[in-house]
């Protein structure tokens, strides 16, 4: 990628440094009936508030991600209004499952460029109660090709699986070792409060689940729940002014989008998080052997496999092993969704993602308690969707990575 | 964002042909698959639209395809999307690779889920679910009576 390389020297835009992260917060999450989505979101924004010591004044920009469960196309303007603000910058963003990392992406760009000082992102949905999940499986489904895919019975999870089935196919990657995925996520869960699924689980455990859809059992898959998390983004300058959390500054952004429909995908088992990663780590000026924490889009266990090879913390083809290993959890080379991810800690869809961001967060911090990762100074969140239509990379730092 | 409607959530979902997908969908009818190939760049295409997604230029020629294909991917659905497939399952979702170089989302029959392989061969069979919509299947052939087609190495 020498060409993104040679985008972000010398005198090239960038965003790096020039924002931070000054509040996180989350709802209740896991299953939480009797609240709405916007109230969840209210819930997780009131959080973030808190977290970073301002109040709803200081917020003139608001990013949501969209919705299944709320009606609204305009989120991110009907809750300023739930919330009682009247933003002059806001957008309703829905790239799938990447919604979150171009959340953060795109806040930091309009602060950068002047259309925001102090942004709010928030992502909300109540998958589980406000939907089912019957409903919630057929809504997702109802955004892909209704001509094309559709009409094959094909489910989100299917166009997933076919990549890991083909990943499988030519590089070995087994069922044991997308299960040995699963069980980490589970014991990283078992270390946060509020995760949603906290009983232990084994690899025999994942592989007598039950088919879903060849090659992933049940518990090869992510949850289905509600939930909201909530940040607030605004200057370098004006974090260390107003907030009264330590900042953690956003160094560098990447995305990229392949193809719409999975019979585009270019390959099944390389995907746009090549392109994606390289432009964020130009941009924030560091590479893949550099990163303390991660956070993985793991809504199957084969995806954080591909991912973690394309991310470039192992060679293609070598996820599976590297897993195996103990790579991602902690002592390993780099410990991935601390907080127990999509597959154990929760997900309302889009705002899934946003719990990577809320633990990386905490993770640089250095409030992890028992989970924390010592000496964490560079994190990096990895947002996909839609069959890896969509991929969006955050990395985060610490003052010390400026 | 779109909300289906609780009482339509046990109907399959059925292609509704645009101005780019007519002709596609009313071949099919015909018991015929139509690539789209590019009189510029020699781009065969699937997904029928008004412009080559290579070269950008409007001048595609429908052509029916061969029907033979190979097995890319493929996945068995157990757990169906929503209850509108809830009684196919269980049954194997296809990408597949057509003798003409584009891939395509299908499903298999004429077979169990169970026996799809990768580099399975296929041939198409279009099978008409409503009166204007027949939906491009796919089944194995026999290598040995596959007529004009050989079997292929694995992709």
């Amino acid at each position: 990628m020498s060409s993104l390389n040679e985008l972000w020297d010398g005198n090239a835009p960038t965003i790096r440094g020039k924002t931070a992260i000054i509040g996180a917060g989350k709802s209740d999450v896991g299953r939480v009936p009797g609240k709405s989505v916007l109230a969840l979101a209210a819930q997780a924004a009131s959080a973030a508030l808190s977290d970073a010591g301002i109040g709803r004044d200081a917020i003139d920009g608001v990013l949501a991600s969209a919705s299944f469960a709320s009606p609204f196309h305009r989120f991110s303007v009907a809750f300023s209004e739930y919330f009682g603000l009247a933003p002059t910058f806001s957008n309703t963003l829905q790239v799938s499952g990447a919604t979150a990392a171009t959340m953060f992406n795109l806040a930091a760009a309009a602060i950068s460029g002047g259309l925001a000082r102090t942004i709010l992102i928030v992502g909300s949905d109540s998958l589980y109660s406000g939907l089912t999940p019957d409903f919630a499986l057929r809504a997702m489904s109802e955004g892909r090709d209704q001509q094309y895919e559709m009409p094959f019975g094909i489910p989100v999870a299917n166009t997933f699986a076919m990549t890991a089935h083909r990943h499988m196919k030519e590089f070995g990657t087994t069922s044991e070792q997308l299960a040995k995925v699963a069980v980490i996520h589970r014991e990283h869960a078992r270390l946060t409060p509020g995760a949603q699924m906290t009983t232990p689980i084994t690899v025999e455990d994942v592989l007598n689940s039950g088919w879903v859809t060849t090659p992933y059992h049940k518990l090869d898959c992510s949850l289905i729940s509600d939930g909201a998390a909530a940040f607030v983004v605004t200057s370098a300058d004006r974090a260390k002014a107003i907030g009264k959390s330590v900042p953690v500054y956003i160094l560098g952004a990447g995305e990229c989008y392949t193809h719409e429909h999975i019979f585009y995908m270019p390959s099944l088992t390389t995907t746009g998080a090549v392109q994606s990663s390289a432009g964020a780590y130009a941009m924030a000026k560091c590479s893949a052997p550099d990163i303390d924490v991660a956070g993985v889009y793991d809504c199957f266990t084969g995806t954080v496999i591909m991912i973690l090879e394309d991310l470039g913390f192992c060679p293609k083809g070598e996820g599976g092993r590297f897993v195996d290993d103990g790579a991602i959890t902690h002592g390993g080379a780099i410990p991935c969704n601390t907080h127990g991810g999509l597959l154990s800690f929760a997900h309302p869809g889009m705002p899934g993602s946003l719990f990577h961001f809320h633990e990386v967060v905490q993770q640089l911090r250095g409030c992890c308690g028992s989970r924390q990762v010592q000496g964490a100074e560079l994190g990096l969140v990895h947002s996909l969707g839609a069959g890896f239509a969509t991929n969006a990379t955050t990395i985060l730092g610490t003052e010390a990575t400026l | 964002m779109k909300r289906i409607a609780p009482e339509r959530s046990h109907e399959q979902p059925l292609p509704t042909p645009d101005a780019d997908s007519q002709a596609y969908w009313q071949a099919l009818r015909d018991g015929r698959l139509l690539l789209q190939h590019c009189a510029w760049c020699n781009n065969v295409q699937v997904y029928h639209q008004a412009i080559c997604r290579k070269c950008g230029s409007t001048a595609l020629e429908h052509r029916p395809a061969s029907g033979y294909a190979t097995v890319y991917s493929f996945s068995v659905v157990h757990r169906a999307p929503g209850p509108a497939f809830k009684e196919d399952a269980p049954y194997a979702v296809l990408l597949v690779e057509l003798d003409e170089g584009p891939r395509m989302i299908s499903s298999f029959v004429g077979g169990k889920p169970e026996d799809v392989a990768f580099g399975m061969r296929l041939r198409l069979v279009c099978d008409s679910v409503t009166e204007e919509i027949s939906l491009p299947r796919f089944t194995p052939i026999n290598v040995e009576t596959g007529g004009q087609s050989r079997p292929r190495e694995e992709t």
